[in-house]
């Protein structure tokens, strides 16, 4: 057999699997958003708040929005954010407040999370009364409605496109836990920030989510930080050099030495958590096991941010994932599993008898599960399911099983499927 | 020198030829010197091919993230010439948890004694079954089609080169996880595939294929069970290698 060819299809080989392509989806507003209400007070966020009809835009966004406030606190500031969530592509809007504007004006930008589009976008808030278009002053007589209407427009492009939004209905006031997987989505769905960092910890509400889900694992020197895989690469961070398992390092090398992909540094355990009991509305932690060994620096951690939640008036669950015998093995040789919440991935026999967890996460991949997740809510248990990221599945897992909540990628889409069931 | 340039001249002209010697080099152009499946020559009416080999695909990093590998499959191809240059292709690529049918027809004509064309349309459908304790309850199914064309050039009496392009289009989608199940009726057009392949005897009479393609598509049947989301064409690079039978 002749040798050349062989050279040809190699070279050609390594050709090939060079020209991958990168897709990027960058964030075309740049701000600035001033911190305060403005005119937007909280009977009128209150009020705005609801499942809207889409006229202009229905053919880009779906013919209805999911729209929701959300804020976030640096300081003693706190920026109110108005996000709206559409049912095609996960799609969703963060907006906010223009003060300097005499009217309900707001600017922002909107993004489609399976793929790459983006835009800029800016609304003004009116009411229709006796089918005249006014502007809205926080007060709705009776066959009043509300509309939100703008303009928006692909990419850094001036918004020239209309979107019309008018209200419908209230918002399905049942509680459902939307967590947002790896505390607002993986790197791979270009979200502005990297995953596992304090700054998509800050975004994650403005996704939709009301918790979220990290991964947690041990530094050299024994610092619990946030990172997913098992090794440094250049899927989660920009590249130096560095390679190989994160536990090789000390914290002040990954500190000095490594950023994450959008540049953020790789934060402490404690830093996030002081992120989401400070600054953001989130009320649950989901802290996955991704570390081999003892779980007494992680308890002690959880211990602290629960006391530090409830001193600050904030109801803020934090629990423990078990996602595996190993996870199960650290659990049980704790001294003391008092005020330790868990949550249980494991099956229904361990999570009942060897846990006792009061929460369950079976993976979504084995379907409703309806007898079991009927049978574990009897007993007192909460049931999420994970990592649900298909759009018509998160639909049929919204619509006809009887989860408290589910984990995703896309905390877009579970929002606007979850407010707008009726 | 003054000599032989007539007879040059009339070689290149395909004149001073016995009639004899122009079906020979006629039919030498038509019949397949040596065995081939992916090179676009149609077999004889009534001829059947077959091959039988592995196709190794590299997973995309944004589905399968930090974890790289190259999942292999059964490659099984098999064809029959209907006309002189009408012939039916079927290809069966098997991991026995989830496998894919290809038929097809394509139509394959020489355009001189090395350069040789073909255009094709290959329905595929796909079914996977994964059932896993406390892990997956799911199977899925779905009908894709490729239009394709390809290009050989045969570069020496023994070695064989072949270009493919393909148009990968979406038809149909069902996929059930416990009592749930969703179907995507949309036809899409999901990407485009480039193949590049040799074919040349390997030992004694056997002869082989050796090739890969590069596809961009929205989907890809191997990894239903990663229910990937983007809405943007992956890289799915792949390397075949197969015996002609």
């Amino acid at each position: 057999m002749k040798l050349y060819p062989i050279w040809l299809i190699s070279l050609a080989w390594l050709l090939v699997v060079g020209c991958r392509q990168i897709y990027e989806a960058p964030v075309p507003y740049t701000g600035p958003d001033i911190p305060g209400a403005g005119k937007f007070t909280t009977s009128i966020r209150q009020s705005m708040e609801g499942v809207y009809s889409v006229t202009d835009g229905s053919d880009r966004f779906g013919d209805q929005m999911v729209v929701k406030w959300t804020y976030l606190r640096e300081g003693n500031d706190t920026t109110y954010y108005l996000s709206m969530f559409a049912g095609t592509d996960a799609t969703y809007f963060s907006l906010a407040g223009q003060p300097q504007v005499d009217s309900l004006a707001l600017a922002g930008y909107w993004r489609k999370l399976s793929n790459t589009e983006t835009g800029l976008a800016e609304f003004a808030v009116q009411m229709k009364h006796n089918g005249q278009l006014q502007n809205y002053a926080g007060r709705l007589a009776t066959g009043d409605t509300l509309v939100i209407s703008g303009l928006y427009n692909d990419d850094k492009a001036k918004p020239t496109r209309r979107l019309t939004l008018t209200y419908n209905r209230p918002l399905n006031p049942e509680p459902f836990a939307i967590l947002a997987h790896r505390s607002g989505g993986r790197t791979s769905d270009l979200l502005p920030s990297s995953e596992n960092s304090v700054e998509i910890i800050k975004l994650a509400s403005r996704l939709g989510a009301t918790g979220i889900e990290i991964d947690v694992r041990y530094t050299k020197d024994g610092v619990p930080i946030l990172y997913h895989d098992n090794n440094l690469n250049l899927r989660l961070i920009q590249k130096n050099g560095l390679n190989g398992p994160i536990e090789d390092y000390t914290y002040k090398q990954l500190t000095n030495l490594v950023r994450l992909i959008n540049g953020e540094k790789i934060p402490t355990l404690e830093e996030a958590l002081e992120a989401v009991v400070v600054n953001t509305p989130l009320s649950f932690v989901w802290l996955d096991t991704k570390y081999i060994g003892p779980m007494a620096p992680i308890q002690a951690i959880q211990r602290k941010y629960r006391e530090r939640a409830a001193q600050l008036g904030r109801n803020v669950q934090i629990v423990i994932g078990i996602p595996s015998t190993e996870a199960l093995a650290s659990y049980e040789a704790l001294a003391d599993k008092t005020n330790t919440p868990i949550l249980s991935e494991l099956d229904t026999a361990i999570t009942r008898t060897t846990l006792n967890s009061p929460i369950w996460a079976p993976r979504w991949t084995l379907g409703p599960q309806i007898d079991e997740v009927r049978a574990m809510q009897k007993e007192g248990r909460t049931v999420f399911v994970w990592t649900l990221d298909e759009p018509q599945f998160i639909r049929e897992f919204i619509n006809e099983s009887r989860f408290d909540g589910i984990l995703s990628n896309y905390s877009t889409l579970v929002a606007y499927h979850h407010y707008t069931k009726q | 020198m003054a000599q032989t340039r007539p007879t040059q001249r009339r070689r290149f002209l395909g004149l001073g030829r016995s009639r004899e010697e122009v079906m020979q080099r006629r039919e030498k152009r038509e019949k397949p010197e040596q065995p081939c499946i992916y090179f676009p020559q149609a077999p004889q009416p009534g001829e059947w091919r077959r091959s039988v080999g592995l196709v190794f695909t590299a997973t995309p990093p944004e589905i399968t993230e930090e974890v790289r590998v190259s999942v292999p499959a059964i490659d099984l191809n098999l064809q029959r010439g209907l006309t002189k240059n009408l012939y039916v292709v079927g290809r069966l690529q098997t991991q026995f948890i989830q496998n894919s049918l290809n038929l097809g027809l394509r139509y394959a004509m020489p355009l001189s004694e090395k350069w040789f064309v073909s255009a094709g349309y290959d329905i595929n459908g796909w079914m996977g079954v994964l059932k896993i304790r406390d892990v997956f309850d799911a199977q899925a199914y779905g009908v894709s089609n490729y239009p394709n064309v390809s290009v050989g050039y045969r570069l020496t009496r023994t070695l064989q080169l072949m270009a493919r392009t393909e148009a990968i289009f979406d038809f149909y989608y069902h996929s059930q996880v416990g009592s749930l199940s969703v179907d995507y009726h949309r036809p899409q057009l999901s990407g485009v595939a480039f193949a590049f392949a040799l074919e040349q005897p390997f030992y004694k009479k056997q002869h082989v294929t050796l090739g890969i393609r590069a596809a961009y598509s929205r989907f890809n049947w191997q990894f239903w069970s990663l229910y990937e989301t983007f809405d943007r064409p992956l890289f799915y690079p792949q390397l075949f290698f197969g015996f002609i039978l």
